[in-house]
């Protein structure tokens, strides 16, 4: 979506609060919570209990608020003999995904991608329509972050509706849509109209940021290599510590992959589909036995390569977004940006083709 | 309108009725199906050749199988309702499911989904089918589209590979393929597959294919099979001297959602059952081995 421009104002953390309440009495809010000593995303009933900072990320990306870890397609039942069929209700009201992350707002544009094209996905396209997302941006880089390596901002605009930006004491506040104007409408009580000058301090931000995160970067031309390297040994090597348990993939805000499965009996079931991931060796597996990636280095590979190289378009961002996720909850340590880096560097160095 | 309202859900199937069957083999079996809604066959818009539907057992799951019957086209000279044949064999949970219904039973389709065969560019042309096993289920629409339009195109070689005389599918309908003139059928079994009274070639098919010594001038190849089989095949078709663009192919990954969301079906970038399945040789060799 392309940014507008919209209103901008300056808020203290008592008019964010208030504005958040007033966005509850009309939509379900999704913000970050603390849940048993874990921050996740859920449905709030009160604005103080969203936890908006300026740094710090939610253990999974909001994306299940769009594409949910399971749901139904359709349920069937068998009525004297006949089938019946019924499509799930698709949601009415509004949803309102807060203090959402600028790489996970992107991870949700990478989501578009997959389901708004060609074919339309009704129950994904059904709950985006009815969705804003409203971003904060980051002031800090977490350890395993990773956005500006990957083509990235902790300020980036990219699926964002309304944007937060952390100022000194004061939450930045600006309407980037006409769907993030209508959240915002005339600003709130006491809001402070925003000066150009606050704007000016997102290349500041960005720049501090960058600074602190010590990896990469990943080029773009290193896709054509990576893409080259398919052969290359060196996956062989790099792949030796994956355990296969597909972590990356779930927590990950842009993986879109799902199984499709009937669960039913004799009278009534669901045509279900569930997150699943490339990194499974069943999520390949033909029925007659036949397996084009039976190996844990050809999964892996896919992964990596799915985030890094194969694209439609040359100019299309990185399908990674650089949350850093999979890195801090990879159980063997991989680190997805050290991989690419160590691939490239052996598939140049040792030519395309080679053995490893 | 709503974005919501203007899109349809993808996966919701039309039901259709087995209206009869045929048994190929002991583990094969070609349904032929008719919409159980008379709307939605009158709504249906038909298939080309090589495209695939997803086909549901209700309470089992859902199949990916070719539409294996002529293609159905709306503006063509039939006024009758849409039938839909799809040649399955029996391997997993929804296939034996489907095995043991029955005519009159209903199953879910959706579909058509995929690229086609590109027909209309071989006309004038000589065509080669090649099928190992199931594969043949995948050439069969464009095989009967050819033959029934055989004015359009050259002379049509048809060669139906299996691992056993027990295992070859379309035995039945072979000799009427074989009427139409100018349209040959050469039968063969891998070795130690025939019978006693096998009357058909025994050898693999890309040694068989070289065996028949066909003019690759003006020629197309089109080939579906075991991924083993298209190796050996291609070294065949490159030593006789084919062109990669001569040939054609049908991948068959496994597949979920038909539509390039599920994710499965990648090679490289190409989704199978969005961009594919059909693609020439030519365009395979541009692909990761990945399939």
């Amino acid at each position: 979506m392309k940014s507008v421009k919209g209103s901008s104002w300056k808020l203290t953390e008592a008019q964010l609060r208030e504005w958040l309440r007033g966005l509850l009495e009309e939509n379900h809010v999704v913000a970050p919570v603390e849940e048993d000593g874990v921050v996740l995303f859920r449905r709030i009933a009160s604005a103080d209990d969203a936890i908006v900072e300026a740094s710090g990320k939610t253990r999974w990306s909001p994306k299940e608020f769009l594409f949910p870890r399971t749901e139904a397609l359709y349920r069937y039942t068998f009525a004297g003999g006949a089938v019946q069929i019924e499509d799930p209700p698709v949601p009415e009201k509004h949803q309102v995904l807060f203090a959402v992350r600028s790489c996970d707002a992107s991870g949700l544009v990478r989501l578009d991608e997959i389901f708004l094209s060609g074919t339309k996905d009704l129950l994904y396209a059904a709950r985006r329509e009815n969705t804003s997302v409203v971003t904060a941006a980051c002031a800090a880089a977490d350890p395993e972050c990773f956005c500006t390596a990957v083509g990235y901002s902790p300020v980036g605009e990219e699926g964002s509706d309304v944007q937060l930006v952390p100022l000194d004491g004061v939450w930045l506040l600006r309407a980037l849509t006409d769907k993030g104007q209508a959240l915002v409408g005339d600003g709130g009580e006491g809001w402070k109209k925003a000066t150009a000058a606050d704007g000016k301090t997102l290349p500041a931000i960005e720049k501090k940021v960058a600074g602190q995160i010590d990896r990469g970067p990943v080029n773009q031309e290193w896709s054509q290599v990576l893409e080259d390297g398919f052969e290359h040994g060196a996956w062989d090597r790099l792949a030796q510590h994956c355990l296969g348990c597909s972590v990356c993939a779930y927590v990950c805000p842009s993986c879109s992959c799902f199984d499709m499965n009937h669960q039913g009996n004799a009278w009534c079931g669901e045509q279900c589909r569930s997150w699943d991931a490339c990194t499974f060796p069943l999520f390949t597996h033909h029925a007659s036995g036949h397996n084009p990636r039976a190996t844990k280095q050809q999964r892996y590979r896919q992964r990596v390569l799915h985030k890094f190289a194969f694209r439609e378009e040359g100019d299309q961002p990185f399908r990674c977004v650089g949350c850093g996720r999979c890195v801090a909850q990879c159980p063997a340590g991989l680190d997805i940006v050290n991989t690419v880096a160590a691939a490239v560097e052996a598939m140049r160095e040792e030519g395309v083709d080679a053995a490893g | 309108m709503p974005l919501a309202d203007a899109v349809p859900n993808p996966y919701h199937p039309s039901l259709m009725r087995i209206q009869d069957y045929t048994d190929e083999t002991a583990d094969v079996r070609t349904l032929k199906l008719q919409f159980v809604d008379d709307a939605e066959a009158g709504e249906f818009t038909g298939w080309e050749p090589g495209q695939f539907g997803q086909f549901t057992v209700f309470g089992a799951g859902e199949s990916v199988f070719a539409l294996a019957n002529a293609p159905w086209r709306p503006n063509g000279d039939r006024d009758l309702a849409p039938t839909i044949e799809c040649t399955f064999r029996m391997v997993g949970k929804v296939t034996s499911a489907l095995r043991a219904m029955s005519k009159g039973q209903v199953i879910g389709f959706r579909g058509p989904y995929g690229n086609h065969f590109p027909v209309d560019d071989w006309k004038g042309r000589h065509l080669v089918f090649i099928g190992g096993g199931i594969g043949m289920a995948a050439l069969r629409s464009a095989m009967l589209d050819v033959i029934n339009r055989k004015s359009e195109f050259g002379d049509i070689v048809i060669l139906n590979g299996a691992r056993s005389v027990a295992d070859m599918v379309y035995s039945d309908e072979m000799p009427s393929w074989e009427q139409v003139d100018g349209v040959e059928v050469v039968r063969t079994v891998d070795p130690g597959g025939e019978t006693e009274d096998w009357d058909g070639q025994v050898g693999l098919l890309p040694n068989v294919f070289e065996g028949l010594g066909l003019d690759p001038e003006n020629r197309i190849v089109i080939a579906c099979g075991p991924p083993i089989m298209l190796h050996y095949l291609f070294l065949s078709l490159g030593k006789v001297g084919y062109s990669p663009e001569q040939v054609v192919t049908t991948l068959e990954n496994k597949m979920k959602c038909g539509i390039g969301h599920c994710g499965r079906c990648y090679v490289g970038p190409f989704s199978v059952c969005r961009d594919g399945p059909v693609v020439t040789w030519a365009e395979l060799n541009q692909l990761p081995e990945d399939y």
